[in-house]
């Protein structure tokens, strides 16, 4: 206890503050600081920086070689009235919306099932994890396979049974739906596997007294489980968000935006601006727009997540 | 002998004009034919045939210069020009790279390459045919050698054609089926296959697109004019070539996936026996040797007013930045010699863009029978039609023909909308 009192000084009672108090943080801030300073340095130099960058990109008319002319917010303007703008960010909306509960929704079933007593659960998690290894176009370029309308896997089924084939390239929904498909084979693993840590660590007692008070299973799912997982909830809702928001290898890959845009999201539309167009100040205020949504949703899920643990 | 002021001056300008002009890069540089040292980056993407030519022409270039050493930076297609790009704006890009011919207006109007007329013969063009020195001009001066040309032919399944009573087909360009005829053997295809099937698929997929400028060729139209700023695309040849073109989807010969906007490539569906033709670059004739398992040929596309094909292919072409212009230069003369180019062509089943090759032939090294066709088509893609896909504005043309095309082939937009669209795109690409 050495250092609480100062020489000539009487302790400040209920004041609550005392000398060990007031250095041991500032030793601990020291530390974090310390432990801290790679991240920021990093994510200065490879986020913060490039981030600026773009920003100020997005203020000029460049092709990218050689210096841009600034232009102020024209470009921002611009994708006020640019319509192919507007249909890739409803159909970046549109696939985040569709994308990131189902692959909750199926990660959390998985999970569950995976964490009762089930035979092989092992090699099921195994299989279930085994997408996430895979990159994002070896991912697009199975899913070419399987669903070309052609010569796909899936349309020679249905053909052999004597159904339809499917347009998966050349109608616009089936597009937009084979590249969810995908997406969430690729993403239900790593939703499950976050609810599979969540799952463990609920107490076993607490799903015994609710068996035990006569909830049912899918009560007990409902009304313990799902609210106990409120964390991983939120930390993949605002993952699979930003994840989806992102998407591009798959859609690049698999549709190339088409057909008439119908799978167009604003990262393929940034990208043929940027490289294709070579537009590269409307290219970046795309991408600060897209930036500004996913800091905008992230904010809002932040401040609801607090409040409902006050609430808790 | 008396020198009056006359001869004097007479005498002092022949004397000195080579140096003057020589200074203004008209002129005749000194000739390029001492050994060069130093050393090159040349970045390229490619089959593994075109890397193995370049392999071979790079060794040959070193044999032939000693102190010269040149490192081949081979990158995936889709990475090329993004990598490019990159290291165009870093200042660290390689001294040489491969550029399409659809795409190199957008380096050589943007001051990103170097100017070869001052090192160059100027005797050097006379080595290319007119539509291939034309598709590598800017300003009028040269950026680049037009290394090698493809252009697309028909490649057809001979069964499916023989199940559908389509004849001999046509063995000489002039002599390729008018649309008219192509149209009957499409109908009759039709007639013979099931639903699921299709007469032909057209390699007119992403950047791709600058293939339906064939059509609009060979319609007599252009698409700019010779300002290369004035669209000129909202024509009687515009339209017709636009009414043909998209009567190909709801008359059942393309399947719908053959749309601009697709990732279905023609030749994937051609490969698959989906369709029973498919337009087709030279290029793709080592791996449909090497793959497919049914019996092939290949005849010319069809014309209507007159022949025309796309200037596909690539040009090389050396960076401004690159600190050894000299031993650039030379490399791409050397790469445009008659012996590499020949070697190169023949091994990647690609067209030379030497008038000599051009007139003597050449052999593609696998199913040489076709050279012939290729050869054929390249022959009849016209200077001004080159010169127009060499704009410097091409890559905004092509995302305005792109997302055009779309909405008239699949989308029911009318012909004439359409035309006004790309007219209008095309205006703002080039503040025309």
């Amino acid at each position: 206890m050495t250092g609480q009192f100062v020489a000539g000084q009487a302790p400040t009672v209920g004041s609550g503050r005392s000398a060990r108090p007031r250095t041991r943080p500032r030793g601990e801030a020291r530390a974090a600081y310390f432990f801290l300073t790679p991240n920021v340095v990093l994510l200065g130099l490879f986020v913060f920086l490039p981030l600026g960058g773009a920003l100020i990109l997005s203020l000029q008319r460049t092709d990218g070689f050689g210096e841009g002319s600034f232009i102020g917010g024209a470009n921002y303007a611009q994708l006020l009235s640019d319509p192919l703008f507007w249909r890739a960010a409803v159909n970046t909306v549109l696939f985040t919306v569709l994308v990131t509960p189902l692959s909750m929704g199926l990660g959390l079933l998985a999970a569950v099932l995976l964490n009762s007593v089930l035979p092989a659960r092992g090699f099921f998690r195994s299989i279930m994890i085994l997408p996430m290894a895979i990159s994002g176009v070896a991912t697009a370029l199975m899913g070419v396979l399987i669903f070309d309308e052609n010569s796909g896997v899936v349309d020679k089924m249905l053909r052999f049974m004597g159904l339809p084939g499917v347009p998966w390239q050349s109608g616009g929904a089936a597009a937009f739906a084979s590249v969810v498909i995908m997406t969430l084979w690729w993403r239900v693993g790593f939703n499950m596997l976050i609810y599979l840590a969540g799952l463990q660590g609920i107490s076993p007692e607490l799903i015994e007294a609710a068996r035990l008070d006569g909830a049912t299973g899918l009560q007990r799912l409902r009304f313990v489980t799902v609210p106990l997982l409120g964390p991983s909830s939120f930390f993949l809702l605002v993952l699979n968000v930003i994840y989806s928001f992102q998407v591009f290898d798959l859609v690049f890959v698999m549709t190339g935006g088409g057909p008439q845009n119908a799978t167009s999201v604003l990262v393929t539309y940034a990208y043929d601006q940027a490289f294709v167009t070579r537009d590269q100040g409307y290219a970046a205020a795309i991408g600060i727009v897209l930036m500004v949504f996913a800091l905008v949703f992230t904010a809002v899920q932040w401040r609801y997540n607090k409040s409902r643990d006050r609430g808790e | 002998m008396e020198l009056s002021r006359r001869h004097f001056l007479a005498g002092a300008g022949a004397v000195s004009l080579p140096l003057v002009l020589a200074a203004c890069g008209f002129a005749p540089a000194a000739p390029k034919s001492t050994p060069k040292a130093g050393t090159l980056t040349f970045t390229t993407w490619g089959t593994d045939s075109e890397l193995a030519g370049f392999r071979k022409g790079i060794s040959a270039f070193q044999a032939a210069n000693p102190g010269a050493t040149v490192t081949l930076n081979a990158v995936p297609y889709k990475e090329m020009f993004t990598n490019i790009d990159a290291q165009l704006q870093a200042g660290n890009p390689p001294d040489i790279f491969r550029v399409q011919y659809y795409n190199f207006g957008s380096y050589a109007g943007r001051g990103q390459l170097l100017d070869l007329s001052t090192q160059l013969d100027s005797g050097f063009r006379d080595r290319f045919t007119p539509a291939a020195w034309s598709a590598v001009q800017n300003g009028g001066k040269p950026f680049g050698v037009p290394h090698h040309t493809d252009t697309s032919a028909i490649l057809y399944n001979k069964a499916a054609f023989e199940t559908a009573g389509v004849g001999p087909v046509p063995t000489a360009v002039e002599d390729a089926w008018t649309w008219d005829e192509f149209e009957k053997v499409a109908q009759k295809l039709r007639d013979s296959m099931p639903a699921d099937k299709y007469p032909f698929a057209v390699n007119w997929q992403g950047n791709g697109v600058t293939r339906w400028l064939n059509w609009l060729f060979q319609a007599d139209g252009r698409f700019l004019e010779d300002d290369l700023v004035t669209p000129a695309i909202k024509s009687k040849a515009g339209a017709t070539a636009l009414d043909f073109t998209r009567s190909f989807f709801p008359k059942g010969f393309v399947p719908p996936s053959d749309s601009v906007q697709s990732s279905t490539l023609a030749a994937d569906i051609w490969f698959s026996q989906t369709s029973a033709m498919g337009f087709a670059g030279a290029f793709l004739i080592p791996s449909a040797a090497k793959t497919l398992d049914f019996d092939w040929g290949a005849t010319f596309f069809p014309r209507n007013v007159r022949a025309g094909g796309d200037l596909g292919g690539n040009a090389l072409v050396a960076t401004s930045e690159t600190s050894n212009p000299e031993l650039a230069a030379s490399f791409l003369d050397f790469m445009t010699q008659e012996q590499p180019m020949r070697d190169f062509c023949s091994g990647a089943s690609l067209l030379p863009t030497r008038a000599d090759l051009v007139a003597g032939g050449i052999e593609f090294a696998q199913r040489s029978d076709l050279s012939p066709v290729f050869v054929g088509q390249a022959s009849v893609v016209q200077a001004q039609d080159a010169g127009q896909v060499a704009s410097p504005d091409m890559t905004k043309i092509i995302t305005v023909l792109k997302d055009q095309l779309e909405l008239a082939f699949v989308g029911g937009q009318s012909t004439d909308d359409t035309l006004t669209a790309i007219s209008a795109g095309i205006a703002k690409a080039t503040g025309g």
